[in-house]
Protein backbone atom coordinates (compact mmCIF):
# COMPACT_ATOMS: atom_id res chain seq x y z
CA UNK A 1 0.00 0.00 0.00
CA UNK A 2 1.44 3.35 -0.99
CA UNK A 3 2.00 6.12 1.50
CA UNK A 4 -0.10 9.11 0.43
CA UNK A 5 1.41 12.56 0.67
CA UNK A 6 0.30 14.04 3.95
CA UNK A 7 0.77 17.35 5.70
CA UNK A 8 -0.24 15.84 9.02
CA UNK A 9 1.98 13.93 11.38
CA UNK A 10 1.62 10.23 10.82
CA UNK A 11 0.01 8.89 14.01
CA UNK A 12 2.08 6.70 16.27
CA UNK A 13 -0.39 3.83 16.00
CA UNK A 14 -0.09 3.65 12.20
CA UNK A 15 2.09 1.14 10.39
CA UNK A 16 4.96 3.59 9.98
CA UNK A 17 5.13 4.69 13.64
CA UNK A 18 7.00 7.78 12.50
CA UNK A 19 4.89 10.49 14.11
CA UNK A 20 6.48 13.04 11.75
CA UNK A 21 4.97 14.75 8.73
CA UNK A 22 6.45 13.76 5.38
CA UNK A 23 7.62 17.32 4.73
CA UNK A 24 9.43 17.63 8.05
CA UNK A 25 11.03 14.21 7.64
CA UNK A 26 12.20 15.23 4.17
CA UNK A 27 13.73 18.46 5.47
CA UNK A 28 15.54 16.61 8.26
CA UNK A 29 16.90 14.06 5.77
CA UNK A 30 18.15 16.93 3.62
CA UNK A 31 19.76 18.55 6.66
CA UNK A 32 21.39 15.21 7.52
CA UNK A 33 23.07 15.23 4.10
CA UNK A 34 24.11 18.84 4.70
CA UNK A 35 25.67 17.87 8.03
CA UNK A 36 27.77 15.28 6.20
CA UNK A 37 28.80 17.85 3.58
CA UNK A 38 30.01 20.38 6.14
CA UNK A 39 31.55 17.63 8.31
CA UNK A 40 33.83 16.69 5.41
CA UNK A 41 34.77 20.34 4.91
CA UNK A 42 35.54 20.80 8.60
CA UNK A 43 37.64 17.62 8.44
CA UNK A 44 39.57 19.10 5.53
CA UNK A 45 40.06 22.26 7.56
CA UNK A 46 41.39 20.31 10.57
CA UNK A 47 43.70 18.15 8.47
CA UNK A 48 45.08 21.12 6.51
CA UNK A 49 45.57 23.11 9.69
CA UNK A 50 47.33 20.27 11.52
CA UNK A 51 49.55 19.48 8.55
CA UNK A 52 50.52 23.11 8.05
CA UNK A 53 53.77 24.27 9.70
CA UNK A 54 52.13 27.59 10.58
CA UNK A 55 48.57 28.90 10.66
CA UNK A 56 47.61 32.58 10.73
CA UNK A 57 45.55 34.10 13.50
CA UNK A 58 42.23 35.39 12.18
CA UNK A 59 42.67 38.78 13.85
CA UNK A 60 45.84 39.34 11.79
CA UNK A 61 44.56 38.37 8.35
CA UNK A 62 40.76 38.72 8.36
CA UNK A 63 38.26 41.41 9.34
CA UNK A 64 36.99 40.12 12.70
CA UNK A 65 34.72 43.12 13.53
CA UNK A 66 32.83 42.61 10.25
CA UNK A 67 32.55 38.87 10.90
CA UNK A 68 31.26 39.59 14.42
CA UNK A 69 28.67 41.93 12.91
CA UNK A 70 27.65 39.12 10.53
CA UNK A 71 27.33 36.72 13.47
CA UNK A 72 24.98 39.16 15.21
CA UNK A 73 23.01 39.59 11.95
CA UNK A 74 22.63 35.84 11.44
CA UNK A 75 21.62 35.11 15.04
CA UNK A 76 19.07 37.94 14.85
CA UNK A 77 17.71 36.46 11.61
CA UNK A 78 17.26 33.13 13.39
CA UNK A 79 14.98 34.90 15.86
CA UNK A 80 13.08 36.77 13.17
CA UNK A 81 12.39 33.59 11.19
CA UNK A 82 11.20 31.76 14.28
CA UNK A 83 8.91 34.74 14.97
CA UNK A 84 7.64 34.44 11.38
CA UNK A 85 6.83 30.80 12.15
CA UNK A 86 4.95 31.86 15.31
CA UNK A 87 2.88 34.31 13.27
CA UNK A 88 2.20 31.69 10.58
CA UNK A 89 1.11 29.32 13.36
CA UNK A 90 -1.30 31.99 14.59
CA UNK A 91 -2.42 32.62 10.98
CA UNK A 92 -1.38 36.25 11.40
CA UNK A 93 -0.59 37.23 7.83
CA UNK A 94 0.68 40.77 8.49
CA UNK A 95 2.86 39.58 11.36
CA UNK A 96 4.30 36.77 9.24
CA UNK A 97 5.10 39.11 6.38
CA UNK A 98 6.78 41.62 8.69
CA UNK A 99 9.05 39.04 10.37
CA UNK A 100 9.83 37.22 7.12
CA UNK A 101 10.70 40.53 5.43
CA UNK A 102 12.98 41.30 8.39
CA UNK A 103 14.64 37.90 7.92
CA UNK A 104 15.19 38.62 4.24
CA UNK A 105 16.66 42.06 4.97
CA UNK A 106 19.04 40.57 7.53
CA UNK A 107 20.05 37.82 5.08
CA UNK A 108 20.81 40.40 2.42
CA UNK A 109 22.68 42.42 5.03
CA UNK A 110 24.83 39.37 5.77
CA UNK A 111 25.68 39.00 2.09
CA UNK A 112 26.45 42.71 1.71
CA UNK A 113 28.85 42.60 4.68
CA UNK A 114 30.41 39.41 3.35
CA UNK A 115 30.71 40.95 -0.12
CA UNK A 116 32.41 43.98 1.38
CA UNK A 117 34.85 41.68 3.19
CA UNK A 118 35.56 39.64 0.04
CA UNK A 119 35.91 42.83 -2.01
CA UNK A 120 38.54 44.20 0.35
CA UNK A 121 40.46 40.91 0.21
CA UNK A 122 40.31 40.74 -3.59
CA UNK A 123 41.46 44.37 -3.80
CA UNK A 124 44.56 43.38 -1.83
CA UNK A 125 45.19 40.57 -4.31
CA UNK A 126 44.16 37.93 -1.78
CA UNK A 127 42.29 34.91 -3.14
CA UNK A 128 41.98 31.15 -2.70
CA UNK A 129 45.36 30.80 -4.45
CA UNK A 130 47.16 32.89 -1.80
CA UNK A 131 47.64 30.17 0.82
CA UNK A 132 46.13 26.99 2.23
CA UNK A 133 44.43 29.09 4.89
CA UNK A 134 42.75 31.35 2.34
CA UNK A 135 41.84 28.36 0.15
CA UNK A 136 39.85 26.72 2.95
CA UNK A 137 38.54 30.12 4.13
CA UNK A 138 37.10 31.00 0.72
CA UNK A 139 35.78 27.47 0.16
CA UNK A 140 33.93 27.27 3.46
CA UNK A 141 32.61 30.83 3.62
CA UNK A 142 31.75 30.69 -0.09
CA UNK A 143 29.71 27.51 0.30
CA UNK A 144 28.04 28.99 3.36
CA UNK A 145 27.24 32.11 1.34
CA UNK A 146 25.62 29.94 -1.34
CA UNK A 147 23.46 28.39 1.37
CA UNK A 148 22.44 31.90 2.44
CA UNK A 149 21.45 32.62 -1.17
CA UNK A 150 19.37 29.42 -1.22
CA UNK A 151 17.67 30.47 2.02
CA UNK A 152 16.89 33.90 0.58
CA UNK A 153 15.25 32.24 -2.45
CA UNK A 154 13.10 29.96 -0.27
CA UNK A 155 12.18 32.66 2.25
CA UNK A 156 11.43 35.12 -0.55
CA UNK A 157 9.20 32.52 -2.17
CA UNK A 158 7.30 32.02 1.08
CA UNK A 159 6.91 35.78 1.51
CA UNK A 160 5.48 35.96 -2.02
CA UNK A 161 3.17 32.98 -1.37
CA UNK A 162 1.90 34.57 1.83
CA UNK A 163 0.31 37.31 -0.28
CA UNK A 164 -2.02 34.74 -1.85
CA UNK A 165 -4.96 34.03 0.43
CA UNK A 166 -5.37 30.46 -0.83
CA UNK A 167 -2.03 29.47 0.70
CA UNK A 168 -3.27 30.43 4.16
CA UNK A 169 -6.15 27.99 3.70
CA UNK A 170 -3.70 25.23 2.78
CA UNK A 171 -2.42 23.34 5.85
CA UNK A 172 0.83 22.58 3.95
CA UNK A 173 1.85 26.25 4.21
CA UNK A 174 2.77 26.07 7.91
CA UNK A 175 4.91 22.97 7.21
CA UNK A 176 6.74 24.88 4.48
CA UNK A 177 7.45 27.76 6.82
CA UNK A 178 8.69 25.31 9.46
CA UNK A 179 10.94 23.57 6.90
CA UNK A 180 12.39 26.90 5.75
CA UNK A 181 13.01 27.81 9.39
CA UNK A 182 14.83 24.53 10.06
CA UNK A 183 17.07 25.13 7.06
CA UNK A 184 17.80 28.69 8.12
CA UNK A 185 18.71 27.64 11.67
CA UNK A 186 21.05 25.02 10.21
CA UNK A 187 22.80 27.73 8.16
CA UNK A 188 23.11 29.71 11.40
CA UNK A 189 24.66 26.72 13.21
CA UNK A 190 27.23 26.28 10.44
CA UNK A 191 28.26 29.93 10.85
CA UNK A 192 28.43 29.48 14.65
CA UNK A 193 31.29 27.01 14.03
CA UNK A 194 32.84 28.80 11.04
CA UNK A 195 33.20 32.09 12.89
CA UNK A 196 35.53 30.89 15.69
CA UNK A 197 37.28 28.31 13.50
CA UNK A 198 38.33 30.77 10.79
CA UNK A 199 38.32 34.18 12.44
CA UNK A 200 39.11 33.77 16.12
CA UNK A 201 41.12 30.68 16.99
CA UNK B 1 -8.49 13.53 21.90
CA UNK B 2 -7.70 17.18 22.48
CA UNK B 3 -8.56 19.74 19.89
CA UNK B 4 -6.87 22.99 18.93
CA UNK B 5 -10.17 24.70 19.72
CA UNK B 6 -9.98 23.74 23.40
CA UNK B 7 -9.92 26.54 25.95
CA UNK B 8 -6.73 25.05 27.43
CA UNK B 9 -3.43 26.50 26.14
CA UNK B 10 -2.05 24.88 22.99
CA UNK B 11 0.96 22.77 24.05
CA UNK B 12 2.44 22.95 20.53
CA UNK B 13 2.36 26.73 20.30
CA UNK B 14 5.90 28.16 20.00
CA UNK B 15 7.14 29.89 23.16
CA UNK B 16 8.06 33.47 22.23
CA UNK B 17 9.44 34.39 25.68
CA UNK B 18 11.84 31.44 25.45
CA UNK B 19 13.04 32.56 22.00
CA UNK B 20 13.89 36.01 23.36
CA UNK B 21 15.89 34.45 26.23
CA UNK B 22 17.78 32.21 23.78
CA UNK B 23 18.52 35.22 21.58
CA UNK B 24 20.00 37.08 24.57
CA UNK B 25 22.05 34.02 25.55
CA UNK B 26 23.40 33.66 21.99
CA UNK B 27 24.48 37.30 21.93
CA UNK B 28 26.28 36.97 25.27
CA UNK B 29 27.96 33.75 24.13
CA UNK B 30 29.09 35.46 20.90
CA UNK B 31 30.76 38.18 22.98
CA UNK B 32 32.38 35.50 25.15
CA UNK B 33 33.72 33.74 22.02
CA UNK B 34 35.31 36.98 20.79
CA UNK B 35 36.68 37.73 24.28
CA UNK B 36 38.28 34.27 24.53
CA UNK B 37 40.23 34.93 21.34
CA UNK B 38 41.60 38.18 22.82
CA UNK B 39 42.75 36.61 26.09
CA UNK B 40 45.97 35.34 24.51
CA UNK B 41 45.55 31.91 26.04
CA UNK B 42 47.73 29.06 24.78
CA UNK B 43 46.32 28.18 21.37
CA UNK B 44 45.01 24.70 22.23
CA UNK B 45 43.22 26.11 25.29
CA UNK B 46 41.67 28.92 23.24
CA UNK B 47 40.52 26.43 20.58
CA UNK B 48 39.02 24.10 23.21
CA UNK B 49 37.19 26.93 24.98
CA UNK B 50 36.03 28.55 21.75
CA UNK B 51 34.64 25.30 20.37
CA UNK B 52 32.97 24.55 23.71
CA UNK B 53 31.12 27.89 23.57
CA UNK B 54 30.24 27.24 19.90
CA UNK B 55 28.82 23.85 20.90
CA UNK B 56 26.63 25.49 23.56
CA UNK B 57 25.38 28.02 21.00
CA UNK B 58 24.66 25.30 18.43
CA UNK B 59 22.86 23.22 21.09
CA UNK B 60 20.67 26.21 22.01
CA UNK B 61 19.73 26.84 18.37
CA UNK B 62 19.15 23.14 17.68
CA UNK B 63 17.23 22.32 20.84
CA UNK B 64 15.05 25.41 21.12
CA UNK B 65 14.85 27.18 17.74
CA UNK B 66 14.72 23.94 15.74
CA UNK B 67 12.55 22.32 18.41
CA UNK B 68 14.78 19.26 18.71
CA UNK B 69 13.97 19.35 22.42
CA UNK B 70 10.83 17.24 22.49
CA UNK B 71 11.08 16.35 18.79
CA UNK B 72 9.97 12.96 17.54
CA UNK B 73 12.22 10.00 18.31
CA UNK B 74 12.59 9.22 14.60
CA UNK B 75 14.27 12.59 13.99
CA UNK B 76 16.55 12.07 17.01
CA UNK B 77 17.58 8.62 15.78
CA UNK B 78 18.21 9.90 12.28
CA UNK B 79 20.41 12.72 13.57
CA UNK B 80 22.26 10.32 15.83
CA UNK B 81 23.01 8.10 12.83
CA UNK B 82 24.18 11.14 10.85
CA UNK B 83 26.49 12.37 13.60
CA UNK B 84 27.82 8.83 14.11
CA UNK B 85 28.45 8.56 10.36
CA UNK B 86 30.25 11.90 10.35
CA UNK B 87 32.34 10.82 13.36
CA UNK B 88 33.32 7.60 11.58
CA UNK B 89 34.56 9.73 8.68
CA UNK B 90 36.21 12.46 10.71
CA UNK B 91 37.77 10.90 13.82
CA UNK B 92 40.09 8.33 12.18
CA UNK B 93 41.40 11.07 9.88
CA UNK B 94 42.16 13.37 12.79
CA UNK B 95 43.70 10.50 14.76
CA UNK B 96 45.89 9.62 11.77
CA UNK B 97 47.01 13.23 11.43
CA UNK B 98 47.87 13.50 15.12
CA UNK B 99 49.87 10.27 15.09
CA UNK B 100 51.61 11.10 11.81
CA UNK B 101 52.51 14.56 13.02
CA UNK B 102 53.91 13.25 16.29
CA UNK B 103 55.90 10.42 14.76
CA UNK B 104 57.46 12.59 12.05
CA UNK B 105 58.27 15.69 14.11
CA UNK B 106 62.11 16.06 14.40
CA UNK B 107 61.98 16.48 18.18
CA UNK B 108 59.95 13.32 18.62
CA UNK B 109 62.17 11.29 16.29
CA UNK B 110 65.24 12.43 18.23
CA UNK B 111 63.56 11.54 21.53
CA UNK B 112 62.66 8.06 20.31
CA UNK B 113 66.14 7.37 18.89
CA UNK B 114 68.61 9.07 21.25
CA UNK B 115 71.63 7.07 20.00
CA UNK B 116 71.15 7.96 16.35
CA UNK B 117 72.43 11.13 14.77
CA UNK B 118 69.45 11.86 12.58
CA UNK B 119 69.02 11.33 8.85
CA UNK B 120 72.79 11.57 8.06
CA UNK B 121 73.53 8.72 10.42
CA UNK B 122 70.83 6.59 8.78
CA UNK B 123 72.38 7.23 5.35
CA UNK B 124 75.84 6.29 6.61
CA UNK B 125 74.52 3.05 8.09
CA UNK B 126 72.81 2.20 4.79
CA UNK B 127 75.99 2.99 2.77
CA UNK B 128 78.22 0.88 5.03
CA UNK B 129 75.71 -1.97 4.88
CA UNK B 130 75.84 -1.87 1.06
CA UNK B 131 79.65 -1.90 1.05
CA UNK B 132 79.64 -4.91 3.37
CA UNK B 133 77.49 -6.76 0.89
Amino acid sequence: MSQPYSCAAIPDDSDTHSGVSNAKLGVWLFLASEIMLFATLFTSYIVLRMASPSWPWGWDVLNVPLATLNTVILITSSVTIVMAYVKAYDKNKAGFQMWMAATLLLSLGFLVVKGFEYGHEFALGIGPHTSVFYAIYFTMTGLHGLHILGGIAVNGGLLYMSGVEAHWENPLFLGRVEGAGLYWHFVDIVWIFLFPALYLL
Amino acid sequence: MSSSHDASPDPHRPNVALYVKVFAALMVLTLITVAISKLHLPRHQAIGLGLFVALIKAALVGALFMHLWGENKLVHNMLFLTVAGAAILVLPMIDFMMVARKVTSPADVAAQHPNEGGEGKHVEIRKSAKKGN
